[in-house]
Formats: structure tokens, C-alpha cells, sequence
């Protein structure tokens, strides 16, 4: 059909040689090549959040990010937050605190807490809204999820700061 | 949904970008954080068999805020994140820190935000949808549907940038095949146009960045946007201004809007008279009130016209308020 | 803020009212007391971690060997005669597999059995814009948009109905045969009890109040996508984002005519449902009969446009209730009319028509009681089942004007209330037995954590707060499918060597956490550890049928049947306990892993010990365990529509804040008290009751459905506005309910009941607030300043006068629950 190019991309720390038209986005190939599925569609228009990946360690958008641009950047996604058989702390906390209920929304919002809470560990609760406020949530009303968010918070901060 | 087959082009230069542009006339686009564009080509809307990614070009990437120097592909998360806009040209940041979500800042541009496709309920829809009802003006088709007439298009300019760059005094520099030149980012969108085209870029032209003039640190500056939730809309009303004092009375005053017409404005004639008058507080209303009998929406957003024109006078008062040093 | 500076008085009232009792810890006190290990406790969902990892499969992380694409193309037109639909270039272009128009499955079909009014694909006709006239199969989306450039479609255009009233009067094209005498009405319910109008004629204190309700839909993250498969032995598996397997399986073969037991149906994941995957959807099966034709395996998946257009929600609704009330305050007379907009289809419409008025009473005793409903065939799409089904725009309108009747009165609006709720095991008028309700404690406890009254019409202006109590059916009494009576819920247990159970049942998880529960109940049944459960997924081959996740059923039926199986289960292992250790069964109980003397656990055998003694020579334990529902209500026509085996009660506060410029309603808190019975999972109820809010805010403030005439205006998560985490009120969750006595350990439903009260409570503070009353949804900040804007013109805003009847409640007298 369409014209393919040679696209090279690092997910989840490993590199894969594709072939791909270029007109492709993030989402299409991490889900349809690459079987990564856990990373969500919702809509396919930016309009909420369930295909956040990282790239570079900020939350973006898959569904409106050509495959092709995001080479020589790397690419992370739910399924490489955190090693095989462990669990990253705002992962705990959405177990523990009741933040996923369909878990459709799920990994877009846990991407996206993650790179967040990289950068502002302290933050509050507001701040933590804020940064979720392009991830949709229909289950739980979020309030469980903003609670999760900022109990990872809490646990990550070194000892005597929580 | 799937992007329609295009050529991608990734230039590492204005230049080469440029000569991209001049050998596909009419038949490309430029892509910069693709925000915009992308959900418009799943739509169907404007497609062209060309883009051009200015992914890799890395002069458009500058940012230097001391200086008063933003490349045209620098992300809106920076510069909700700079301190020094946040400072110096607060407006600028405000605006930057309210377009659409955090995802979406991720990605979007500065020169993306102030080239961003006008908007309209019947034209921000897939093709089937405008199919069933009949093309219009702004893509494939020949009348309007919000204002029945085969001229002009009323779609709403709703860039959040736009307003507040204006009020800010900045330039756009822009590159085109016969050079380079510096323009008011007021002067970048046509007051005359059919409302399709969105500026006065030529065709081809690729947009730089912008230098917002540093100042002296007294001015004060602030965005303020209209719009149902707190994020993901699209601005139903922004207004940026800018006020700097001197001993007490009015040394510079502007007021830009947005999210109303088919342009983004700068509200000369409404600020102009006030220019060493003192900012009294019966000013500011009879201010607010000329701005927003001058404005006219048109019903093609999702809150009605009457009400943005209101909340027009509304948000310029409390803008204003907010700007006058409290005596 | 308004608080603060009430504090001491704050304090002294709340050790006056109720003589200083906290009812929340009461309840809690004397849930504790029978001491369960795993019953209300907050457990995360058993599945949690495969969702946070990203490793729970939906039905589009399915892939199958070979699989194609499948898309639908849709009408351009609203209301139109198909007079062709050409489909033989489409056919022959490369790539693509098969290309199917109506004729090929004409068997019309239906989730109710008595108005099947759906075909796969449009035959001879298409009645809302976004309906399917034909499925292409390609090899990959791309080639299936070329196809549909290919396909032909001609259509003569017909009369265009979008307006239900219209529909309700005699129609010149009728949008389905079936509809009644020459109207475009699907269904109408009129049932009368007592004696309204002579009630109305001499009610000293009356009001009446219409509503009006854009439609609004579910909003699910994940669109709708199915896979089928048909394979050479002649069987035929679907996997589908259903909630109702089962209503898939039987449409499937009626339609394809192939019979159930040939056909599998799998629910993988389900990225939430709230009714809108509830109906058994013309795509699910399209996909099925491509799947046949091209004898490859074929995945139809949803844009968010298509999603929008399947629709299924809310009903646009129009309605108008009278309340009459006696010098004592207490209710007589309610008159209720309730016109609601079905769109193309019937979908569940005829148990909404019902639902729209026979839900109206509850939770307050009326001695008379009228209503009359229509549902109107338009050409929007079709209106169905959504959370809190029938029970919410109704509810919005009856409590707003309970507000009013208090406002008549001079009462405070709890005491009115309070003054008139059903009492616990009554009857109401219509015939609903009513068990358990603890809709009294559930207002006391959120009128004493919200402060009410110190801050009840002494909030500033711009501020307010308001009540609103509602009441919802925990599970459907009748099924759909009611002859032969098949029980409603049915659970299977395994038990085997490696002494993992094993739990098969029909039941679908949507998100709403039902295989926690059924992990719950089974290991307090046996005393074992929860992750010795594991819930199979739902498969038809495996699964024995459940009537589905709908009418908030789950947790009832469900619970009761797995609590059955699980006792089931238990005996003999306790057979097996009794005999190794020389005690007799009835001396036994299980509970830590053990299996034991009652109350000694040191005299016992571990759990897996009598296990493996029961399983010798004879193999694995199976049990099974079924819920049927009892006979219930009244001998009139539609006495049926709205009895329960229990009913959940609650009563919310909420606090808002009015921008009185711009228009914006911002709630600050929200008190949501409920009685869901005893909280299986008080988490997952806490979930739902804010999930519940996230949505009724959302219907209350700025979702709505569009049209422009026929035409869908926003059919997108950017023009349709759903709530965003910055949104949310705080919440405050008070679960006040007692034990019912039938629900699974006293459980009843908090699935769509914590959705009804949010609007009122919200509406009801907006009045508050302002002293004006919304009844025209979505309070959208525009029609704020309208209505703002009429009031300066009548001499400006104040807040609404404070009741006149000095309060009585909270010093002991109708206090006492
Ligand atoms: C859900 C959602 C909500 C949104 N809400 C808002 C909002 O509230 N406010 C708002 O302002 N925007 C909003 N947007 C639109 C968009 O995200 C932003 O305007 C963004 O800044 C656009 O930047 P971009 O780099 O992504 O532009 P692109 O999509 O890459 O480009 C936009 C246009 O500008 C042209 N262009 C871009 N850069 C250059 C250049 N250097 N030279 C010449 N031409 C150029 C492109 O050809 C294209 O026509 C929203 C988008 C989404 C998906
Ligand atoms: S204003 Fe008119 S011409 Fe412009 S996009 Fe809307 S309908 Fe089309
Ligand atoms: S799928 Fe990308 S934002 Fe919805
Ligand atoms: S958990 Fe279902 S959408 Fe968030």
C-alpha cells in the first residue's frame, strides 16, 4: 500500500528495526508491532489520556506522535515502568488505594504520575490534579486516584521529609 | 483511526525546509508538535500529500528567556515552566500554562499555537460527519453554516498564545525564500481575510520565533481564559493585557482578545485614549464596557455568543483590577 | 471561610443532635461485632495489578492468527429509504474480503424479547444519521475506507423526527410498524393509585415543577470492539466488551441462526460499561457474520465518534411532577408525566418508560400517586440503559421539588423530609416491598458532618448548600428472560489438589470490582486466604449464565449465589474435617485456614489437609450455588417494572460555590451518605459513590448530547465534557446502611444509586445559594448569567428566606432512628 520507511525506535530500553509509512503514530506501532498493549486507546484525538507513553521521561500524547519523529528519542512505556515482578510505588498505591476500577484509564494516568512525580516530589495535592488534568477518568471520580498519587508521593520522599 | 498516506520531510534547517516548501507549492504542510494538525488530518481536513517535520531543526528550537527569545518549536511546557516568563511576562506564561492539558503541552509549540487551525462546530468533525451535511467553506465545500453566505468563514481563532504575545509588544520572525523578516505578531493575522486563511504568512514561510522586547521590569501582565473546564477546551474568550504605570497614570495599556472572532485582537482603539489618564476604577468599566460592545462572536463554539461578549467586559475588568497597583 | 468562624458553634451542635452519637461509628461498631475476616474489609480489586502493569486485556489487545479488519459504514442520512446499497466495486477491490449489506441477516432482534426493532445492518431503512448500512472486512482499515468510497448507497430521503412531542401526536411516517396506534410512540405506561386530582383540588400546600434533560451517555474510556471467529468444526467464538454476555449469545443465534451451543462468547476486560455495553449491539453482531463469510477471524473497533453514535444513554427527557402536602407537612399526592426521547430504537425503552415513574416515590410514603409516561421513536440515536437507569433525571426533578415544597412550607428541607421517608419493611403504594432502609441515619449522618445547620440559608450569597436523598432497585426482580425460570445468577466452584478454587460465573466485571467480590465471599465462606480464589474469565463455555451486570444486580445476585456455592463447597470439607478429627459437623466452622472446633481453632485441621482427605477418590470438589428472586409486587399491569429484592437509600449534602459574574458553579464538597446495606468492600463502594458523583456533575454542569434537528453536534470527549480531575468536589463518603436481611452478608447495591442524589443535592445548594432553580440541564455557566441577569432585573440577588418553623429535629423528637 503506502510507501514504508526504516524506523528505528527504543522502547522500554530495547531497539527495534521497523519498517513502517511514515504517516504511522507512537500508538498504532507500540500496540500493533510491537504488542505492547497495555498503553490504551480511547479516543485517537488527544482527548484523554489513556495513550500517554514516555519519551524521554515526559508524559506525551502516542496517538498524535509520528513513529518515525520519535527516533533516536526513548520510549517508555506502562509496561516499562517498573522491572519484571516489581511494581513502582504509584503502582502500590493504585492497587492499595483503590485508584483503578476498569482500568482503562489506568496506565495513561500512571505514566503520567510517574514522570510527574519525578520532577515535583513534593507536591500537592492541586499540583497533582493539575498534572493529571489530560488523562479521563470515568470509573472512580478520581478522587482515589489523586489519594494514590499522593501517597506514592509520600512513600518516595526520603525518610524525615513525608 | 489512521492518518492518510503523506511523504514525511525532516529538514535540520530553515533553509533546507524552506526548499522543501518551494518544490511541493500548495501541497505540504509544516509539522511542528502536530497537536493540532494530526487530529485535523484524522479528520480529513485540509490534507496534504507532503509534510515537512521541523522536528529537526534545531534554530527553531532556541530558548532564551532572558533575552526575550523563543524559537518558534519550543514546547508550551516550557514556557509555562520558565521562571523568567512566569516574572517578566507573566501573560505569555499564564497563556502557556492553560492551552488544552498537560499531555497536549508535552508536544504543542509556540509557532504551532499561533498558526493553530481557526475553529467552528461544523468544521472540527470527521468526514463523514460533514459529508452527511455538506461540506463548507473551510474544507471541500462552498457555504457556511453558521452564517449562510458563500464569502467568508466565521471560524473562531482559538490560540491562547496569540493574545497575550500581542499585549506583550512581541514579534514574529519569519523566514520565507526571499529572506528573513520581523513583524508585530499583531500583524500576523489579516484583518481583511476570507477567515480560511489563518494569517499573513506567504505560502511557505516558515515561522522562526518570537522576541517579546525585554522591558524594564515594570510592566505586569496577565491571561486570563473562558472556557467550560479547567483544561482540554479551547479558549470561548481569552483576554491578555498589559499595563505599565508611570506616577500614577497609564504609560502603556493593552488589551488583546481571543477565543472570540476569527483573529485574535489587539484593542487599540478601545486602550489607546487612556494613555496617561489615571486607571480609576470608573475607567476600567467604561473601559471594559467599549470592549465588549465591539466584539462579535458568532454561535459556533459550545457557550453562547451573548454570553462570551459579556464575559468579555467581565474578564477585561477583572484583568484590569488585577494589573492597577493596589492603592 | 464559612466555617471557621462558626467552629464553636459547630461543636456544641454536634454534641446536641442525636445526643452526641456518631452514626457512622455506630454502624461501623456494630458491623465489627460479626466478626468477618474478609466481609468489609477494603480489599483492592483482585485484578488491580494486572491493570496497573498494563497485563489486563481488553478485547482490542486481542489478536487473533489471520485477522482482519472490520468496519461499518455509516448513514449519511437521518430518516431515509435505503433504496440501494451498492456494494460490487467495493467487492472487488484488493484487500478486501467480504462486504455485507441488511439483507444478508434480516432477523430482527433486541435486548428486551418483546420489541425487537434492531437488524446488523440497516434493512430497507435507516433512522438516526451514524447507522450502519454496510461492513466491509479488509486486510486493514485503510482498504476498508477505500471500500466504503465504492459503496453506492441511495437513499429517498423521509420526514425527519427529532422532537419527541411531535412524535407523541399523530405522525405521518411511523420510524418503526410497531410503534403505537399512528404515533412514533414506542411505549406508554399511565398507572394510577389513590386519588390524585381530588388530592390536588384540596391540597393546602402544592408545587409543581418541570424538568427538562439533555440526553447524556456513558462516556466509557474504552470504545466498543468485538472479535469473531468462526472455525471449520462449525463453531463460532466471539469476543466482545459486553456486559451481558449472555444477551450477546442469545442474539447471536438468533440472528446468525446457529445454536447457542455451537457459539462462545468471551468477556475480556471491560473498560467500563455503566450500561452502555449492556444491550446486545448490531456490530457485535456484523463482526460475527463477517467473520462467517470470510471464514477469518475479523475485529471491529470503535472510533470515539462511532461510540457516540451507538449511544444507548441517558434518555433526553422531559418531565413534570405535582407534590401536595397536608398542614402537617406530611406528603399526600404526587403527579408525575415524563415524556423521554428513545431515539431510533427500543433498546430496554420499555423498562425505562417505566423507570421514569415508578421509581419517583421512593425514598418518601405518598398515599396517592399518578403517572404517565411516554417513550417517543426519534431519528437520534437510540437512547438505553444508563447508571441509575430512569431514576435520574426523575430524581432531580421530584427532589428539587421537594426543595420547593419546603420553601412553601417554611420547613427546613431535612425535616421535611424526614418527616416523610418510608419506614423500614413497608409496602409503598405501588406495591414495593420495601426491607431494609436506612435513608433516615444516612440524612442525620450528612446533616451532621456537613455542618447543615449552622450553614443551611446562612451561607453568604454566592454560597450555598442543599440536600437531596435518593432511592434505586438493588437488582431487577424480574429478569428479562423470564420463562423458563432460570435462576438470575448461577456460580460453580472448583476445589482441586493444588487447593486453589476455582470460581466460574457469568457475571461481567466491568471495573466495578464483582470478582473481588466473589473472591471475597468464597474465602470467608471456606476461612481461607483470598488468593487461594481465582476467578475464571467469563466464557460461555465454562461460565454457567448470569442475567447480566445491569439494573445493579451484581453484588446481590451474585453475592448470594457465591455464597451458596461456597457453602456448598464447605460441607464436604467439613465431612472430610469431621472425620479426621472424631468431631461432628455441626461442631465444626472454618475460618484461618482451618477447618476447626467452633470458636477453638487450635482443635482442627488445616484447610488443605481436609481438602486433599475430601478429594480422595473422588477427584476435584465441585459446587455450584444459584440466586432466583422471589416472587414479588402487584397484580396491575407493569407491577412488575421497579420491584427489588432490596432498594439502596442515601441522602447527600452538597456544598457549592457560585461565581455570580461569570456563572460558574463550583462544588466544594459533597456528604454522600448510603446505605448500600452492609459495604461488602467499603473501597470499591467508596469508588462507585464517586465515580457516581464524577458523573452526575458531570450531567448536571456540562455534558449534554447535542443536536442540531437529527444531527449529533459533539461527538467527541472535546465538545462532550466530561469532567476533569480538577473538577472534582471533595467527597466524604458516609456508609450508614444496616444489614438487609436477604442481601449476601446484608449487602444491597451501590452500583447507580450513589448517582441520583448528586444532582438534586447540587441543584438544590445552587438555590441556596442564589435563591434561583435550575431545571433545565446541563446548568451550563451561560444560563447562569441569563437567569442571574433576570434577577437584577427584579431587584437583585438574595438569598432565599430561611424556614420559618423552628427546627425540631436534632433535639430528640423525630431524630431517634
Ligand atoms: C485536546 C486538545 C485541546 C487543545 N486545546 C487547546 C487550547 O486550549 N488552546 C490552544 O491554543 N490550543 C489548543 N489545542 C491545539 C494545539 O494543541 C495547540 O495550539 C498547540 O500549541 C499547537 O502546536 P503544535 O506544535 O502541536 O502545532 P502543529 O499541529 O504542529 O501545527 C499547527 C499549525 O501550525 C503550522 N506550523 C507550526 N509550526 C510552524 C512553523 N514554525 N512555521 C510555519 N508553520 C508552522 C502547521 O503547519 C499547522 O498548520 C488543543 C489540541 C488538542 C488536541
Ligand atoms: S464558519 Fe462557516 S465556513 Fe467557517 S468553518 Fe464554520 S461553517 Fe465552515
Ligand atoms: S487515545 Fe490519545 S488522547 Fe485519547
Ligand atoms: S478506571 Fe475506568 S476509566 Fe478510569
Amino acid at each position: 500500500m503506502s510507501k514504508k520507511v526504516p524506523v528505528t525506535l527504543r522502547v522500554n530500553g530495547e531497539e527495534h528495526e521497523l519498517h513502517l509509512p511514515p504517516q504511522r503514530v507512537l500508538l498504532d506501532v507500540i500496540r500493533e508491532d510491537l504488542n505492547l498493549t497495555g498503553t490504551k486507546r480511547g479516543c485517537d484525538l488527544g482527548t484523554c489520556g489513556c495513550c500517554a507513553v514516555l519519551v524521554d521521561g515526559q508524559p506525551v500524547l502516542s496517538c498524535l506522535a509520528l513513529a518515525k519523529l520519535s527516533e533516536g528519542h526513548e520510549v517508555t512505556t506502562i509496561e516499562g515502568i517498573s522491572a519484571p515482578g516489581a511494581l513502582h510505588p504509584v503502582q502500590k498505591a493504585f492497587i492499595d488505594l483503590g485508584a483503578t476500577q476498569c482500568g482503562f484509564c489506568t496506565p495513561g494516568f500512571i505514566v503520567t504520575a510517574v514522570a510527574f512525580l519525578r520532577d515535583h516530589p513534593s507536591a500537592t495535592r492541586e499540583e497533582i490534579a493539575r498534572a493529571l488534568s489530560g488523562n479521563l477518568c470515568r470509573c472512580t471520580g478520581y478522587v482515589k486516584i489523586l489519594d494514590a498519587v499522593a501517597s506514592a508521593a509520600r512513600s518516595m520522599a526520603p525518610s524525615g521529609e513525608a | 483511526m489512521h492518518l492518510d498516506a503523506f511523504e514525511l520531510h525532516q529538514p535540520a534547517t530553515v533553509e533546507e525546509a524552506l526548499a522543501i516548501a518551494s518544490a511541493h507549492p500548495g501541497r505540504f504542510d509544516f509539522l511542528a508538535g502536530g497537536t493540532d494538525l494530526l487530529p485535523n488530518y484524522k479528520m480529513h481536513l485540509n490534507l496534504r500529500p507532503q509534510l515537512i517535520s521541523l522536528d529537526r531543526v534545531q534554530e527553531l528550537r532556541a530558548f532564551r528567556p532572558e533575552q526575550g527569545w523563543i524559537g518558534s518549536m519550543v514546547r508550551l511546557r516550557e514556557l509555562e515552566s520558565s521562571p523568567t516568563l512566569r516574572e517578566r511576562h507573566t501573560a505569555l506564561a499564564q497563556a502557556a500554562s492553560e492551552v488544552a492539558t498537560p499531555l497536549v503541552r508535552a508536544s504543542g509549540t509556540v509557532g504551532g499555537n499561533l498558526l493553530v487551525e481557526t475553529r467552528c462546530f461544523f468544521f472540527n468533525q470527521s468526514q463523514p460527519w460533514r459529508e452527511a451535511l455538506g461540506f463548507c467553506l473551510k474544507a471541500d465545500g462552498d457555504r457556511c453554516h453558521v452564517v449562510p453566505q458563500k464569502e467568508r468563514c466565521y471560524a473562531t481563532f482559538s490560540g491562547d498564545l496569540a493574545p497575550a504575545l500581542m499585549v506583550l509588544g512581541a514579534r514574529v520572525e519569519v523566514a520565507g525564500s526571499s529572506g528573513r523578516r520581523r513583524l508585530p505578531v499583531a500583524e500576523l493575522y489579516d484583518p481583511k481575510g476570507d477567515g480560511i486563511r489563518r494569517t499573513l504568512l506567504a505560502p511557505g514561510e516558515v515561522l522562526v520565533g518570537v522576541e517579546v522586547p525585554k522591558g524594564d521590569g515594570r510592566e505586569r501582565s496577565n491571561y486570563a481564559k473562558l472556557r467550560v473546564r479547567p483544561s482540554f477546551d479551547f479558549p470561548e474568550l481569552g483576554v491578555a493585557a498589559a499595563l505599565t504605570m508611570k506616577d500614577g497614570r497609564v504609560e502603556r495599556l493593552e488589551i488583546a482578545l481571543g477565543g472570540l472572532e476569527a483573529r485574535p485582537r489587539l484593542m487599540r482603539k478601545e486602550t489607546e485614549p487612556l494613555v496617561g489618564e489615571r486607571l480609576t476604577e470608573e475607567r476600567v468599566r467604561t473601559l471594559s464596557e467599549e470592549v465588549r460592545r465591539s466584539v462579535r462572536p458568532v454561535h459556533n463554539t459550545y457557550l453562547a455568543p451573548d454570553y462570551r461578549r459579556k464575559m468579555t467586559g467581565v474578564f477585561v475588568r477583572r484583568a484590569l483590577l488585577a494589573l492597577r497597583p493596589s492603592t | 471561610m464559612a466555617g471557621g468562624r462558626s467552629e464553636g458553634r459547630a461543636r456544641r451542635l454536634s454534641s446536641d443532635s442525636e445526643g452526641g452519637r456518631d452514626l457512622v461509628k455506630e454502624v461501623e461498631e456494630s458491623r465489627a461485632a460479626a466478626g468477618y475476616h474478609w466481609i468489609g474489609q477494603r480489599v483492592p480489586l483482585i485484578d488491580a495489578a494486572l491493570k496497573v502493569t498494563g497485563r489486563a486485556e481488553y478485547t482490542d489487545d486481542l489478536k487473533r492468527p489471520g485477522m482482519l479488519v472490520g468496519r461499518l459504514l455509516k448513514s449519511t442520512q437521518p430518516h431515509a429509504k435505503l433504496l440501494a446499497v451498492d456494494v460490487a466495486e467495493a467487492r472487488r477491490l484488493p484487500g478486501v474480503a467480504a462486504v455485507l449489506t441488511g439483507e444478508r441477516y434480516p432477523t430482527p432482534f433486541g435486548v428486551l424479547p418483546m420489541t425487537h426493532d434492531e437488524t446488523a445492518l440497516a434493512l430497507g431503512r435507516v433512522r438516526f444519521l451514524g447507522e450502519h448500512v454496510a461492513a466491509v472486512a479488509a486486510v486493514d482499515e485503510e482498504t476498508c475506507e477505500r471500500a466504503f468510497g465504492r459503496i453506492r448507497v441511495e437513499y429517498e430521503p423521509l420526514p425527519v423526527y427529532d422532537d419527541p412531542k411531535v412524535s407523541r401526536e399523530s405522525v405521518k411516517v411511523q420510524i418503526h410498524a410497531r410503534a403505537l396506534r399512528d404515533t412514533n410512540l414506542q411505549k406508554e405506561v399511565f398507572q394510577h393509585f389513590g386519588d390524585v386530582p381530588g388530592e390536588i383540588a384540596r391540597a393546602p400546600f402544592k408545587v409543581k415543577v418541570s424538568g427538562k434533560y439533555l440526553g447524556v451517555t456513558h462516556g466509557f474510556t474504552e470504545p466498543h470492539c468485538t472479535i469473531a471467529e468462526s472455525t471449520p468444526d462449525g463453531r463460532l467464538t466471539v469476543w466482545s466488551a459486553t456486559q451481558v454476555p449472555h444477551y450477546l449469545h442469545r442474539s447471536l443465534s438468533e440472528v446468525l441462526g446457529i445454536p447457542m451451543h455451537r457459539i462462545r462468547v468471551v468477556k475480556p476486560e471491560v473498560g467500563g460499561g455503566f450500561g452502555g455495553k449492556s444491550d446486545p449491539f448490531p456490530h457485535e453482531i456484523a463482526c460475527a457474520a463477517l467473520a462467517i463469510e470470510t471464514g477469518r477471524p475479523v475485529k471491529v473497533l470503535f472510533d470515539r465518534e462511532d461510540v457516540f453514535y451507538l449511544n444507548h444513554g441517558r434518555h433526553p427527557t422531559l418531565n413534570q411532577v405535582t407534590i401536595t402536602a397536608g398542614e402537617d407537612g406530611g406528603f399526600r399526592a404526587m403527579d408525575l408525566e415524563a415524556l423521554i426521547d428513545g431515539g431510533a430504537w427500543s433498546s430496554f425503552g420499555t423498562v425505562s418508560t417505566y423507570y421514569n415513574g415508578v421509581l419517583a416515590m421512593g425514598p418518601y410514603r405518598f398515599d396517592h400517586f399518578r403517572y404517565h409516561g411516554w417513550r417517543a421513536y426519534t431519528n437520534h440515536p437510540p437512547s438505553g440503559a444508563m447508571r441509575a437507569h430512569g431514576g435520574t433525571n426523575l430524581r432531580y426533578t421530584v427532589e428539587s421539588a421537594v426543595d420547593e415544597l419546603a420553601v412553601e412550607l417554611g420547613w427546613d428541607p431535612i425535616e421535611l423530609r424526614l418527616r416523610n421517608f418510608l419506614t423500614p419493611n413497608c409496602k409503598t403504594i405501588n406495591e414495593f416491598r420495601i426491607t431494609s432502609n436506612s435513608v433516615r441515619q444516612c440524612i442525620l449522618a450528612a446533616r451532621e458532618r456537613s455542618g447543615w445547620d449552622r450553614k443551611f440559608r446562612q451561607l453568604p450569597y454566592g454560597r450555598g448548600i442543599g440536600v437531596a436523598c435518593g432511592f434505586y432497585i438493588s437488582g431487577s426482580n424480574s429478569p428479562i428472560h423470564f420463562t423458563p425460570v432460570f435462576p438470575q445468577c448461577t456460580v460453580h466452584l472448583k476445589a482441586d489438589m493444588d487447593a486453589g478454587i476455582t470460581i466460574h460465573c457469568g457475571a461481567a466485571d466491568i471495573g466495578q470490582g464483582s470478582k473481588t467480590v466473589l473472591a471475597q465471599v468464597v474465602a470467608e465462606v471456606l476461612g481461607i486466604r483470598m488468593d487461594r480464589c481465582r476467578v475464571a474469565p467469563v466464557d460461555s463455555d465454562t461460565a454457567p449464565v448470569d442475567l447480566g451486570s445491569y439494573s445493579s444486580r451484581v453484588t446481590f445476585m451474585m453475592g448470594n449465589a457465591a455464597r451458596s456455592a461456597a457453602e456448598n463447597l464447605k460441607l464436604p470439607l467439613l465431612q472430610a474435617a469431621s472425620e479426621l478429627l472424631g468431631h461432628p459437623v455441626e461442631a465444626l466452622e472454618a475460618s484461618q485456614e482451618r477447618i476447626h472446633l467452633r470458636g477453638r481453632p487450635e482443635v482442627g485441621v488445616p484447610f488443605v489437609q481436609a481438602l486433599h482427605k475430601a478429594i480422595e477418590r473422588r477427584g476435584a470438589l465441585v459446587a455450584s450455588g444459584a440466586y432466583s428472586t422471589s416472587p414479588l409486587g402487584g397484580t396491575f399491569k407493569g407491577a412488575k417494572a421497579g420491584t427489588a429484592p432490596a432498594y439502596s437509600f442515601s441522602a447527600y449534602v452538597a456544598e457549592v460555590d457560585v461565581d455570580v459574574e461569570t456563572g460558574f458553579v463550583k462544588v466544594e464538597k459533597v456528604w454522600a451518605a448510603f446505605d448500600c446495606g452492609r459495604p461488602l468492600n467499603p473501597l470499591s463502594v467508596e469508588g462507585q459513590i464517586e465515580g457516581s458523583i464524577h458523573m452526575g456533575l458531570g450531567q448536571l454542569l456540562s455534558e449534554g448530547l447535542s443536536y442540531r434537528g437529527a444531527r449529533l453536534m459533539n461527538p467527541s470527549f472535546l465538545d462532550y465534557k466530561i469532567l476533569t480531575p480538577q473538577q472534582m468536589p471533595e467527597v466524604e463518603c458516609l456508609l450508614v446502611g444496616e444489614d438487609d436481611p436477604e442481601g449476601p452478608f446484608g449487602a444491597k447495591e451501590a452500583g447507580e444509586g450513589p448517582l441520583v442524589a448528586a444532582l438534586p443535592a447540587v441543584g438544590n445548594a445552587i438555590y441556596d445559594a442564589i435563591g434561583l432553580r435550575f431545571l433545565d440541564l446541563p446548568i451550563t455557566p451561560d444560563k447562569v448569567v441569563r437567569a442571574l441577569e433576570g434577577q437584577q432585573k427584579k431587584g437583585g440577588g438574595v438569598k432565599p428566606a430561611p424556614p420559618t418553623r423552628p427546627s425540631s429535629v436534632g433535639r430528640g423528637t423525630s431524630g431517634s432512628a
